[in-house]
């Protein structure tokens, strides 16, 4: 327990140690005139900035309009997904139907669709979310799917010694079963909804931090741009942490349902 | 008329990726008297879980027929319960959890089910673990749940398939005698697979021997050492004959296992 507690803090100091170095050696590598501003700011300029944009509230702007599609999109992401993956995991039929648009899926890339939905959602809000949906989409499913695929056949026949009916079934063993497997298809559903409202906020889009990188990016204001990336980065960790977390947290089976 | 009457009794499974089907229990019959503590032996493949999760009612028959209590039976039923070998828990739930499981399962309404749950627990020794996770408990303990969890739902008949096979020879001994002691309140109907000779002889009133090719009885063995039971039996003259007569069986299999071997 201790072993594992140092381990674990050694782990967050290293990883901690590693980024400061990174910080550290992009602020020399620009300051000794290794590599060119212009290409990549630095780290006190980009600090600097980020205050700026703070208190003039486009960080708070650009932020709330990208979570705004975050959430609409991992949000429908996961009741869509979680039901259609439910569905294709409990009847081998519903799987069998939806097999083609999921290798669809996986081969093309889901940016391509974008000029479609522009043409049918028209620029902004609802076409980022549309892109990100897609993105996002298929781990839920797909984990969702094999989650209740894989009931343990074992407890399935146990359950049914008892008399239990195949919606007991699904309830009591495949449903509770699958959550931690449902959990890491949603910690993946989450980062790739970000990257989704970034990417598709990067084609068009009147705020957001996607919007705000390629705003900055076409004027070449390297570090205006920076922070946006930056934080971009720093929500993407954090959202993925927080997953992580409540995934250990369902993992473990020591939640007790009390039941 | 017995509790569990077995007639030509045929169980057939198609061999995977053909349409080809063998017999894995053949011609087999056998009654079950009320409070009848029957255990079956036999070596591996011969059918004895088969013929277990037929009366569970979880495998379904290709010929003959099952009765219990002189009704035909169809499907699982809240009249049996069934001890499994291993893993039958579910990981996400409390040991008081998983004995309710089975009560639910059957919309159990005789009163409380956290009294009854607890009720069980308490019988099979785990008062003090009801709120421990399966992944918490020693296989031991695992199998006491498996027991309580069977219990509680009151069946008429239980049915149990290896339950102490995962276990030390120590643990098996004191399972066996434990598993004595709860079933001498109610003389519950048992049917009991196992490959231990010993504790074949100690639980039994009844011994059914199987045989392979394709699983049949080749004999039944009334076991008359008094009872209550301890240990001490075991070193008695007739638990040595039965020992040596159960064993003779037992090579006989072998030996014919080896054919098979040598002509493959
Ligand atoms: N679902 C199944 N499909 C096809 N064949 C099966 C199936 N279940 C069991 N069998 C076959 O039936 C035969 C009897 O199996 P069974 O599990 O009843 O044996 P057993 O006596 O319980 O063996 P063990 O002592 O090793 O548990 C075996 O040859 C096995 O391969
Ligand atoms: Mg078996």
């Amino acid at each position: 327990m201790i072993a594992e507690l140092f381990y674990r803090r050694q782990a967050l100091v290293l990883g901690t140690l590693s980024m400061i170095g990174i910080v550290v050696f992009w602020q020399i590598a620009v300051d000794t005139g290794f590599i060119n501003p212009f290409f990549i700011s630095t780290p006190s300029q980009v600090a600097a900035e980020f205050i700026t944009q703070f208190e003039d509230g486009s960080v708070a702007t650009n932020v709330a309009a990208t979570l705004y599609c975050f959430a609409w999109s991992l949000g429908l992401a996961t009741v869509v997904g979680i039901i259609l993956g439910m569905l294709a995991g409990w009847f081998a039929d519903v799987e069998s139907a939806l097999e083609p648009f999921i290798w669809f899926k996986y081969s093309a890339p889901t940016v391509a669709f974008y000029p479609l939905f522009v043409a049918w959602l028209g620029y902004g809000t609802p076409t980022i979310i549309a892109i990100a949906f897609l993105f996002a989409l298929t781990p839920i499913y797909a984990n969702t799917l094999s989650g209740i695929k894989n009931t343990d056949r074992d407890l399935a026949r146990a359950a049914r010694s008892f008399g239990a009916r195949p919606l007991d079934i699904f309830l009591r063993v495949a449903l509770p079963g699958s959550v931690p497997v449902m959990m890491a298809g949603l910690r993946l559903g989450v980062g790739r909804a970000l990257t989704g409202v970034v990417v598709a906020e990067l084609f068009g889009a009147n705020a957001g931090l996607g919007y705000a990188i390629t705003y900055y990016g076409q004027l070449m204001q390297t570090t205006k741009m920076m922070v946006s990336i930056v934080i971009v980065i720093v929500l993407g960790v954090l959202l993925t942490q927080i997953l992580s977390f409540l995934e250990t947290r369902t993992d473990s089976w020591r939640v007790d349902s009390n039941r | 008329m017995a509790q569990i009457e077995i007639r030509d009794l045929g169980i057939d499974y198609r061999k995977p990726k053909s349409n080809e089907v063998f017999s894995a229990v053949d011609n087999v019959a056998l009654s079950v008297e009320k409070g009848e503590f029957v255990t079956i032996v036999g070596s591996s493949g011969c059918g004895k879980s088969t013929l277990l999760m037929a009366v569970a009612g979880l495998v379904s028959l290709t010929r003959g027929s099952i009765q219990i209590d002189g009704k035909q039976i169809n499907g699982p039923g809240p009249d049996r319960a069934v001890v499994f070998q291993e893993a039958s828990l579910l990981p996400w739930r409390s040991v008081r959890g998983n004995v309710k499981f089975g009560l639910e399962m059957q919309r159990w309404n005789g009163g409380d089910l956290n009294e009854r749950a607890m009720q069980m627990i308490r019988l099979v020794g785990l008062g003090r673990f009801s709120d421990y996770h399966p992944h918490q408990l020693s296989g031991g303990m695992r199998q006491r749940v498996n027991i309580a969890r069977a219990l509680a739902v009151d069946p008429q008949v239980l049915l149990m398939d290896e339950p102490f096979g995962a276990l030390d020879a120590q643990t098996r001994e004191i399972m066996g005698t434990e598993l004595l002691r709860i079933w001498e309140r109610d003389k519950k109907t048992a049917l009991f697979v196992t490959h231990d000779i010993d504790e074949a002889i100690f639980l039994a009133d009844k011994i059914v021997v199987m045989g392979r090719n394709p699983g049949h009885i080749k004999e039944v063995i009334k076991v008359n050492l008094p009872r209550p039971r301890n240990e001490a039996i075991l070193d008695s003259e007739d638990f040595h004959e039965l020992r040596k007569r159960l064993r003779a069986h037992l090579a006989e299999d072998m030996s014919s296992m080896q054919l098979v071997q040598e002509v493959a």
